[in-house]
């Protein structure tokens, strides 16, 4: 690459920003990328009022109680005996109930709810007749349990429909959108060549791309830890790998409008419909699992998922082709995954630009 | 044809372009040297098709086109020689005048300072400074079509491509724009202009290449294309004193077809099948005391020529 090919770039990418960033048509992009965002920030919002109300809770108890106390009480006390242990309960209910048993006999007995909280988790205990049946135990909110709900997000959410789809906005308008607006013929007409040109429309729109994407992962990761303590929060991030997951994130997030981007530049160069290659791709990348160990290779998704730094545990009731889609049986070592992500894009782009060198200004057909 | 020949020259060879089953061009063989060559032709001739092939836009089907020796693929090449002012009167969303040709010359690789200089250059040839900065969305047709002038001749190409680069242009401008050409062919470089207005070509080319329906039906200098058709005779136009006189003398040769008066009395409309012949005549005649003020070709213009090698159908 010459020094003046290098500024030809920078002149295709100084003009398609304002289209891949301020364009009326990739509105819904913004309105796709920060969508996560809402649902995060609604958890967050609910949680702070949650906490709230058991910090509340925990305050009326009658002496300062921790998970350990409450990890002493068991099914069969007697309602004295956890009085006993934990103070008189600060919210109680009592009922009379009436059912039938296996006879077929109708019986009659009291129920009775305590409920107390240490701060961070609800407990609530179920006396039958002053017996303690049953106890719910509504955990408070941790780095860890709100990790895992990030990545399932992430990987099942963001990854294969926002990003997917935000690419295929931002990349399939690079060269379709100008034979729409008939001026692609305004770039082929300079002295630049057309692989040059392709490689500045595909740097303009990874920048836009990144810039949208990764703002919003990072957003969505610091709305996440919104509800918690600053203590849990630098717990998470020094001791935990918090640091280590949140650039995995933004790195995965980048790596994977690399990938989308190069497909849909591709696919922008060869379909006329948008739908079509949309389908197509979102198939393939969602049968991934399920191809042959060397068709897998060629898919984005496949480089991104053993990249990702948690994986999402299977629930072992789940149906097998849930597990499939959801567990990632052959992971690849992070280096492997980002030089074969990286290859593939470049791959697909080397196909774009034989696309591109042929491509022929005919609007009237378009 | 050397190497020097071929650089200086615009060559089109067994040129074909389909689209599916539609001809576009077919086996055009051109040379063209500096100048201003105009492409006549009705709508659907091929015009605009090859002037997009001569700048890489599309690719022919068969044959090869080679712009001062470069071929059309070479786009890095070819664009710093040649400039297109295409009739795709869309441009890229939001910019003004001078963002639109600014931008363009960014393209080229040159550095802020050049391309700002150039670009207003360019803009003060077409006469559109005033509007330069406001949007292009805003502009009229004419301005459209100078700021695409603009861009196309922006880079001082040597060869400039202008498809119907005429149309919108009001009076005042359109002469501008016509002295602009004559300027650039004086210079030895050439000037491609496609019309199917053919006064305006008769006034501009020095040689007009004539399409119908994808082919070349001529190529030349517009008077050497006349009198090579040799089926439709030449009419000449003589304003003399003595019209009655003169025309009795014109009916003594074999070569005269048809001699008829003109409405004013002052002068005959002759046809001839050999204008050699018919100026050899003339000149005796003038020897021999008959008065004649003027005489001038009727038909040796590129209307006529169309005529008659297209049909009066395609001319009209």
């Amino acid at each position: 690459m010459t020094r003046l090919q290098w500024d030809q770039i920078r002149a295709v990418i100084r003009l398609e920003m304002r289209k891949t960033f301020f364009a009326k048509r990739g509105l819904w992009v913004y309105l796709l990328a920060f969508a996560p965002l809402a649902l995060f920030a609604g958890h967050a919002i609910t949680m702070r009022f949650v906490n709230e109300s058991r910090s509340q809770l925990a305050a009326r108890n009658e002496k300062p109680l921790s998970s350990a106390d409450f990890g002493a009480i068991h099914e069969g006390m007697s309602r004295e005996e956890v009085e006993q242990r934990l103070g008189k309960p600060p919210i109680f209910y009592e009922r009379s109930m009436r059912t039938r048993n296996d006879a077929n006999e109708v019986e009659e007995w009291q129920l009775q709810t305590d409920r107390y909280s240490d701060g961070e988790s609800d407990y609530e205990f179920e006396f039958r007749d002053g017996k303690l049946n049953f106890i719910h135990i509504s955990q408070g909110c941790d780095f860890g349990r709100d990790s895992l709900i990030f990545a399932g997000t992430f990987q099942f959410f963001y990854l294969r429909l926002v990003i997917f789809f935000g690419c295929l906005g931002i990349f399939m308008n690079l060269f379709r959108g100008e034979l729409l607006d008939k001026s692609l013929h305004f770039y082929l007409l300079a002295p630049i060549r057309r692989d040059v040109l392709l490689a500045g429309k595909y740097l303009a729109g990874l920048l836009a791309a990144v810039v949208i994407f990764t703002t919003s992962t990072a957003l969505q990761l610091l709305v996440m830890g919104w509800h918690l303590d600053w203590n849990s929060v630098s717990n998470f991030l020094y001791h935990n790998h918090g640091f280590a997951h949140v650039f995995a994130y933004l790195g995965v997030t980048v790596l994977a409008c690399v990938g989308y981007g190069s497909v849909f530049l591709a696919a922008g160069l060869l379909f006329r419909n948008p739908i079509l290659p949309a389908a197509g791709i979102l198939i393939w990348e969602g049968i991934n699992p399920f191809l042959p160990a060397l068709l897998k290779k060629f898919s984005v998704i496949y480089y991104l998922k053993s990249l990702c730094p948690l994986n999402i545990p299977v629930d072992s009731g789940a149906p097998p082709l849930i597990a499939m889609l959801v567990s990632n049986p052959d992971p690849i070592a992070v280096p492997i995954a980002i030089l074969g992500l990286v290859g593939l894009a470049l791959l697909v782009l080397l196909f774009a630009s034989g696309r591109v060198r042929r491509l022929e200004i005919n609007y009237s057909t378009e | 044809m050397s190497v020097a020949a071929v650089q200086e020259q615009i060559l089109c060879d067994n040129v074909s372009k389909f689209y599916g089953e539609v001809l576009g061009v077919n086996r055009i063989h051109l040379s063209i040297p500096p100048g201003i060559t105009s492409l006549v032709g009705p709508n659907g001739s091929g015009k605009t098709t090859l002037m997009n092939l001569m700048t890489g836009l599309i690719r022919p089907s068969r044959g090869e086109i080679r712009i001062l020796g470069l071929r059309t693929d070479q786009p890095d090449e070819l664009f710093r020689m040649v400039g297109y002012c295409t009739q795709f009167d869309s441009f890229p969303k939001g910019l003004t005048g001078y963002q639109f040709v600014y931008s363009y010359l960014r393209l080229f690789g040159f550095d802020h300072s050049k391309s700002d200089r150039l670009a207003w250059r360019a803009i003060e040839r077409v006469n559109l400074v005033e509007p330069a900065t406001r949007k292009i969305a805003g502009y009229s047709k004419g301005m459209r079509q100078r700021i695409r002038l603009a861009q196309a001749l922006c880079h001082d190409p040597r060869v400039l491509i202008l498809d119907e680069p005429l149309n919108g242009l009001d009076p005042l401008v359109r002469a501008e724009t016509i002295a602009l050409f004559r300027e650039y062919a004086a210079e030895g470089r050439h000037v491609i202009v496609s019309s199917h207005i053919l006064h305006e070509v008769d006034m501009i080319s020095d040689q007009v290449i004539l399409l119908s329906n994808g082919y070349v039906v001529a190529e030349g200098q517009i008077h050497g294309v006349r009198s090579e058709i040799e089926e439709h005779p030449m009419q000449i136009l003589i304003r003399c004193h003595q019209p009655a006189r003169l025309a009795s003398r014109m009916f003594e040769q074999d070569h005269i077809v048809e001699v008829r008066m003109h409405s004013d009395g002052r002068g005959l409309l002759v046809k001839t099948k050999d204008a050699d012949r018919f100026y050899r005549m003339l000149n005796h005649i003038a020897v021999d005391g008959i008065d004649i003020e003027t005489v001038a070709p009727a038909d040796d213009d590129v209307n006529s020529v169309y005529e008659y090698l297209i049909g009066e159908e395609a001319a009209r």
